[in-house]
């Protein structure tokens, strides 16, 4: 095929014309960028003193000290090495497994709604997402009310003659695996929704030619449908996993004294322990390694030969 | 409705989490560029000259708990023709104290007996003029004593309870005299405790330390104490409850057979199931709140004034039967408490009960980090 070269001069733009342009990209920039630095760069920083004494609540306790940067990074409780048996481990094993759940439960019902419900598609996301409006912290108390041992499952159980009476299912109420079925159940809806819009992007016609070419439906899911919907799937693998590890609502809720997080010291040493310095350091000390976290979930998942 | 007030308070509802986390979230960058507190950490005396009390604006800026704007806690304030105070509600006290440190404004507000040297090292504090409260005299000394630094009255006493076992007499034998049943085999996956570091010092007092040393534990002691917590509550605990009414239900239910409980839980159960309150007699642990008065008030006659109703004997009598709080005034009326309350909160001879070795009042604790650490690796550990 012959190439008009002529065609693809482009006249470079004026000066003017350029300036111009930066002017807007400034402008559009400038209040997302001033959002940020007001609202997540300065707290972070000011965390950040608090953590070494540099800033405290009562000014002339000041002090520039590590030492409970020592103290923590040294706590066998709250870290316990690698992958030990330290809080922040539990939280993130915790964290991992809910986004895990969440993304297997969410991506056949957005399967569902942008390949199969047709023309209803929107109607059932609304239908989905419904219940959902409602108040967080409505929802987990409702979980509550059918997990605690007076509660609908297990006086169901116990009428079905699954439970003896007198006992309890003590790994149903008040322990991680409530904190775990709680957290995977609030955040499935959201979870459907990047991998929904991710599905409902795709080239039908890539589907066709794959059936064309003699692959079947599971050879189709697995060499076409599935990598190409990764994007919305690792974006909602990191719409969960990064609320769910600071997580202390649900766990004070559902979780008892096994479900205790490390989001729960954090929100402890804020408040009832007033000991700020011990949760500025564990707060920054998250923030770093959940940033860590997402920069080997981004080169090991590689986004960008999924997504070419 | 129960579990929903659990997560939301409700009136009287005190040391709740989760209101206070976005308070707390804007206190630490408030925090940062705070004002009015003064920056060496003496106490401050009142700024300027104290004029009379038709100088003062008059608006009260009460930062009190939730419910605690209740009329009738303060109803001689308002029938002497004082304006209405205006309410601001704190969540915990250290809470409040962030938030004045990062410089909230009030006049009034309503902390622990163990919290007036923090705010008075912020310089945050004035001492009252006890001498313009006529109801003062009627207040209980020991309960005052408690509210003084360096022999000035910082804080007015007012609303008390203890911090005992609570337990269900159809589980557990009743004759043990002894925080030893919060930690018991014999209840062992029926125990509930409170969010807070005085189980560490009931631990410690079930083992026969002097309940006044458990104030100020040695590392060595507190390292001892964490780890037979850690112990019994991997072994015995039911919870650690936050919200009271969950406590109650639990008890009610019978998923709990000992708790931590202040007195207002036997108020509340002991018609519904059969429970009973145990003080042990070799020293129990109390809690004293009352009111303290910002150093730059200008509106001092009026908090005096204020301070002086909610010391009156008729807001004791109202507070001890309907809330099942200790109220500081000698002069309330027995007669209009259900006998059991009175013997429960030892209301035949307060002073007595509220004194040492019967009671040991909270105190400031200068090491109180080492016991708010140990206290959250032994949740973590649970």
């Amino acid at each position: 095929m012959a190439i008009d070269a002529s065609a693809e001069i482009v006249t470079p733009p004026s000066r003017r014309r350029r300036r111009g342009t930066a002017k807007v990209n400034l402008g559009l920039i400038s209040v997302p960028l001033l959002w940020l630095i007001v609202f997540f760069l300065i707290p972070v920083v000011l965390v950040a003193l608090y953590s070494v004494g540099v800033l405290t609540l009562i000014s002339y306790d000041k002090y520039l000290s590590l030492e409970l940067w020592r103290y923590f990074l040294h706590s066998d409780t709250y870290l316990g090495g690698p992958l030990g048996r330290g809080l922040f481990w539990k939280s993130l094993k915790m964290s991992f497994g809910v986004s895990i759940t969440c993304v297997i439960l969410a991506y056949p019902v957005a399967y569902m709604l942008a390949l199969v419900a047709g023309r209803r598609r929107y109607t059932l996301l609304l239908v989905i997402i419904t219940p959902f409006l409602t108040s967080y912290l409505l929802r987990v108390l409702a979980w509550r009310v059918l997990l605690n041992p007076q509660g609908v499952i297990e006086a169901v159980l116990r009428n079905g003659g699954l439970v003896a009476d007198g006992s309890q299912i003590s790994w149903l109420y008040n322990s991680t695996f409530a904190v775990y079925l709680v957290l995977a159940y609030s955040w499935v809806p959201f979870v459907a929704l990047p991998i929904f819009v991710s599905l409902e992007s795709l080239d039908l016609q890539m589907l066709e030619a794959s059936s064309d070419l003699g692959a079947s439906r599971v050879q189709t899911f697995r060499k076409v449908t599935l990598p190409m919907s990764m994007p919305g799937v690792i974006a909602a693998f990191v719409f969960v996993f990064i609320p769910t590890i600071g997580e202390y609502v649900t766990p004070q809720i559902v979780g008892g004294k096994a479900g205790y997080l490390f989001g729960n010291v954090i929100q402890s040493s804020f408040s009832s322990s007033f000991d700020w310095q011990l949760g500025s350091a564990m707060s920054v000390f998250m923030l770093a390694a959940v940033a860590i976290l997402l920069a080997i979930f981004g080169r090991y998942l590689n986004m960008r030969s999924v997504t070419e | 409705m129960g579990q929903l007030d659990a997560v939301l308070g409700n009136p009287a509802t005190r040391r709740t989490f989760l209101k206070g986390t976005g308070v707390l979230a804007a206190s630490g960058i408030l925090a940062a560029c705070r004002k009015n507190v003064d920056e060496s950490g003496a106490a401050a005396a009142p700024t300027g000259s104290i004029g009379p009390i038709e100088d003062e604006p008059g608006v009260l800026h009460a930062h009190e708990w939730a419910g605690y704007d209740a009329k009738w806690l303060y109803q001689d304030y308002l029938d002497a023709g004082y304006p209405q105070p205006k309410f601001s509600f704190l969540v915990n006290t250290e809470g409040a104290l962030a938030k004045t440190a990062a410089g909230f404004d009030w006049d009034v507000t309503h902390p622990e007996s163990g919290y007036i040297q923090d705010y008075l090292n912020m310089g945050a504090l004035q001492p009252w003029d006890t001498s313009l409260m006529p109801n003062f005299k009627h207040l209980n000394p020991v309960i005052e004593a408690s509210g003084q630094i360096d022999g000035k009255q910082y804080e007015i006493g007012l609303d008390w309870g203890y911090s005992a076992p609570l337990i269900r007499t159809d589980h557990l034998d009743a004759t043990l005299d002894s925080y030893s049943y919060l930690f018991t085999d014999d209840a062992a996956g029926h125990i509930s405790w409170f969010d807070t570091p005085w189980i560490l010092q009931m631990a410690a007092i079930a083992q026969g330390m002097d309940p006044g040393h458990s104030f100020e534990m040695t590392d060595t002691e507190l390292e001892d104490m964490k780890n037979y917590t850690i112990e019994k509550g991997q072994k015995n605990l039911y919870n650690i409850w936050v919200n009271y009414q969950d406590m109650w239900d639990d008890v009610q239910t019978g998923n709990v057979w000992a708790t931590y409980a202040w007195p207002d839980a036997y108020v509340a159960l002991k018609d519904k199931v059969d429970v009973a309150y145990i003080r042990p007699s070799g020293g129990t642990l109390a809690w004293v709140e009352g009111l303290v008065l910002r150093s730059d008030t200008e509106n001092y006659h009026h908090a005096h004034a204020f301070a002086d109703a909610w010391s009156a004997a008729t807001v004791g009598t109202r507070l001890i039967s309907s809330w099942g709080y200790g109220h500081a005034n000698l002069e309330v009326d027995l007669s209009k408490i259900d006998p059991d309350v009175v013997k429960v909160f030892g209301l035949d001879d307060p002073e007595k009960n509220l004194s040492e070795p019967q009671s040991y009042l909270d105190r400031y604790q200068a090491n109180r980090n080492a016991y708010n650490r140990a206290w959250n690796e032994v949740k973590a550990s649970l």
